[in-house]
């Protein structure tokens, strides 16, 4: 059984929650650039015609590409851009970012026009909680030796010596993730819900249905 | 008179063979042959002549143009006018032995075999590994004078059991002809364009372990800081190093350096030379041993097999098709410019690496569709269940698999399984297809439940219609499973991080020891959004079969 020591803590959680802060700055590089991206594509799919439908096409083809695919693309095909490992995990993840603002930026640009502007405000919450899952997605940073923190926490488990002392710790790493993230969707409910209700009070007719929690 | 004629003449007989064992000394055979040589060179006009050997020009020179590394610590390196290294030593005591100076130039990898071609040096001694590639390019000088191997370096408290590394991820440079040796040993790798960038990934912990020749690490190792937090794990893939001069006109001048090379081994010149620079001398020491027995101290041991080593063979066996599709490439090239390069259908084992990565890649794309589902149903159902115990339970697990990141997720059932199992190519694949099928098929299961639970605060539900009432939930939820469901399929390249022998594995094991990496993540890329799509096209007809109650016909 392994001894948590003080020194283990000390030296070992400073480290973890630096490594955190690097899933953060991912995160939100990735959904500025999303943000951006996204919603000149949902400006171009809610205008229509031909451009719209190279939006959509442009949109399917970002929503199909999975994000550690893109990474290992990005860091091997493109060797000559010179971008750090933070920015190519960050940039990684805009094809995702970029193809949920589109949808849901659809979805907001369709209630802003029909009048329902509270509605419209609906698409905050689903990006706050596209945020999480960029943070959660931005582990992949791990893979091309990112300092992030998986990557802190599974160097550390390598050096334990017992499957029971690695999951002790898996479990630290775990909490430690859960806390902002669950706060977090609990920060966007609370959101949703007041929006929500605004919503209602000042519009009868039934709200659109919420979008599903993004993949990852 | 006649007794004394007969006891010399049975004293010459008798010390014949004596007299002929000392002739054929590798000394013997490299004096004569330059003394035969400086005649030739200073006989009228045989400094001009045109098929000269380089041995004469050399003589006729009075200086040795040799080729060496000034960037490669403790083997040759540049400052101001100084040279130094162990490679260095070598070609200052070569050119004493052919009794003129030396002149150096510095050569890179990539311009070493150039330059003796164009003559515009006389020798190479670069660091520069014998093998059956190079043979048509140079003409390399046996005995050699060094071997590297390639070492595997990491931290000094993390300990390797039997050199077993299937699993771990090594972090290597992009062409290493060892990195083939480390794919077959089952290892992950990490791609570096720089040797250089592996001893910084190394230090900042990016990389828990690094391949590259020892030669190289041997700088690192000797300084104090790296060295006590680095060591050396296990070596292998010995690569002989030759000294190489050119192709033509060069039958003396490589006879020659062959043979001092033979007495510089047996004398123990190049191991006083290593020994001075700080570099391995455990080869040069089995070399000195070989080179001084009495079948391998002749002017005819640089030939005996038993003496010289061969050079080393990187040649990687070609596909039956692999013709075709270098006239593909070419074609390509001639028609659009773009330089597309298809290693994994040119290079067998690459074939093999790309028809299993393919194989295994649908395996786990269907198998964490099916998983995805089944852990959907199975959570949606305990989240419904009347029993709180049950409800609790999978909600605990549901919030703990939200909150792990789908790699750590990987890790843990990848090194939960490695605990009850020994190691294999399926059970890594089985690790990610459950941990890809929990994630998702949990959160698709809190779905389910909400769903069931707005259902039956909606219309209400005996008992005996729960079962009813739950694929009617099964309906309702049917956007969010089929989210999660491409989001598993999306997911399935994160398993290569645990060692799943999927594409995008098998296709950074073919890159490490080929060219054509631009080409071979492009085309990854298309493979995965072509499958992706297909993907989500089968599950919106699933979709659309959930919406209209397929389930409950």
């Amino acid at each position: 059984m392994m001894v948590f020591t003080s020194s283990l803590f000390s030296r070992f959680l400073p480290a973890f929650l630096s490594g955190m802060s690097v899933n953060f700055e991912i995160a939100g590089i990735a959904l500025v650039l999303g943000l951006a991206f996204g919603f000149l594509l949902a400006l171009a799919r809610f205008r229509g015609g031909i451009v719209g439908s190279a939006s959509s096409l442009v949109v399917g083809l970002m929503r199909a590409a999975p994000t550690f695919v893109v990474m290992f693309f990005l860091l091997n095909a493109l060797p000559r851009v010179g971008l750090s490992g933070v920015m190519i995990v960050a940039v990684s993840l805009v094809p995702y970012a970029a193809a949920f603002v589109a949808d849901s930026g659809v979805d907001a640009l369709r209630q802003w026009h029909a009048g329902s502007h509270l509605a419209c405000l609906l698409v905050l919450p689903n990006i706050a909680r596209a945020f999480f899952v960029l943070v959660m997605s931005s582990s992949a940073g791990a893979a091309i030796g990112v300092p992030e923190g998986i990557a802190i926490l599974l160097r550390e488990a390598q050096k334990l010596p017992s499957i029971g002392d690695m999951l002790i710790l898996f479990v630290i790493g775990i909490v430690c993730f859960s806390v902002p993230l669950q706060a977090g969707f609990a920060a966007v409910r609370l959101l949703q819900r007041h929006l929500g209700r605004v919503a209602l009070r000042h519009r009868p007719e039934p709200l659109p249905e919420s979008s599903p929690l993004p993949a990852r | 008179m006649r007794r004394l004629v007969w006891i010399l003449a049975l004293c010459l007989i008798g010390a014949a063979p004596f007299s002929a064992r000392a002739d054929s000394s590798p000394d013997a055979a490299l004096a004569r042959l330059l003394d035969e040589a400086r005649a030739t060179a200073a006989a009228p006009g045989a400094c001009t002549r045109p098929d000269r050997d380089q041995l004469i020009s050399i003589l006729c020179a009075g200086h040795l143009r040799v080729g060496v590394r000034d960037d490669y610590p403790l083997f040759g390196t540049r400052s101001g006018d100084t040279w130094q290294g162990y490679e260095i030593d070598v070609a200052r005591a070569v050119a004493q032995r052919l009794g003129v100076a030396v002149d150096f130039t510095k050569v890179k990898p990539a311009t070493r075999i150039p330059m003796l071609a164009d003559n515009t040096i006389d020798l190479v001694i670069a660091t520069m590994a014998d093998n059956t590639q190079r043979e048509s390019q140079a003409r390399f000088i046996r005995p050699h004078y060094y071997q590297s191997q390639t070492v595997i370096v990491g931290p000094r408290d993390l300990s390797i059991k039997d050199d077993d590394v299937r699993g771990q991820t090594i972090c290597v440079t992009i062409g290493n002809g060892s990195n083939a040796e480390l794919v077959s040993r089952g290892a992950r790798l990490m791609l570096f364009d720089d040797s250089t960038m592996l001893t910084e990934h190394l230090a900042d912990q990016a990389c828990m372990l690094a391949a590259q020749d020892d030669t190289f690490f041997a700088y690192y190792l000797n300084n104090p800081d790296f060295g006590g937090r680095f060591t050396e794990k296990f070596g292998f893939a010995e690569a002989p190093w030759g000294m190489g001069v050119a192709l033509d006109h060069t039958d003396l001048l490589a006879r020659a350096l062959g043979l001092t090379s033979q007495i510089f081994n047996r004398d123990g010149v190049f191991l006083a030379a290593a020994k001075a620079n700080h570099v391995g001398t455990r080869f040069l020491r089995q070399q000195q041993e070989v080179w001084s027995r009495p079948e391998c101290n002749t002017d005819t041991g640089g030939t005996n097999p038993a003496c010289v080593l061969p050079p080393s063979n990187p040649d990687l066996a070609a596909t039956p098709f692999a013709n075709g599709v270098v006239e593909f490439e070419a074609m390509v090239s001639r028609l659009t410019g773009i330089e597309l390069t298809l290693p994994m259908l040119t290079i067998a084992p690459a074939w093999s690496l790309f028809l299993s990565g393919v194989v295994n890649s649908l395996l786990l794309i269907a198998g964490a569709l099916v998983a995805t589902l089944a852990f959907a149903l199975l959570f949606g159902a305990a989240m419904a269940a009347r029993p709180r115990l049950l409800r609790w339970t999978a909600r605990g697990m549901t919030i703990a698999l939200q909150s792990s990141p789908i790699l750590l997720t990987l890790v843990i059932a990848a090194s939960i399984i490695h605990v009850l199992l020994p190691y294999s190519s399926v059970l890594v694949l089985s690790a990610a297809i459950i941990a890809l099928g929990l994630t998702n098929g949990a959160n698709a299961g809190q779905a389910i439940a909400e769903a069931y639970w707005t259902l039956q605060d909606e219309r209400g539900a005996a008992p005996s219609r729960q079962f009813e009432l739950f694929l009617r939930a099964l309906s309702r939820s049917a956007t969010q499973i089929v989210a999660f469901l491409i989001n598993a399929a999306k997911g399935t390249p994160i398993a290569s991080f645990i060692g799943a022998p999927e594409l995008l594995s098998a296709l950074t094991d073919i890159t490490s020891f080929s060219s054509g990496r631009a080409t071979t993540y492009t085309l990854l890329l298309v493979f995965y959004t072509v499958v992706v799509i297909a993907v989500i096209w089968l599950c919106r007809r699933f979709q659309t079969f959930l919406e209209r109650g397929g389930v409950l016909a």
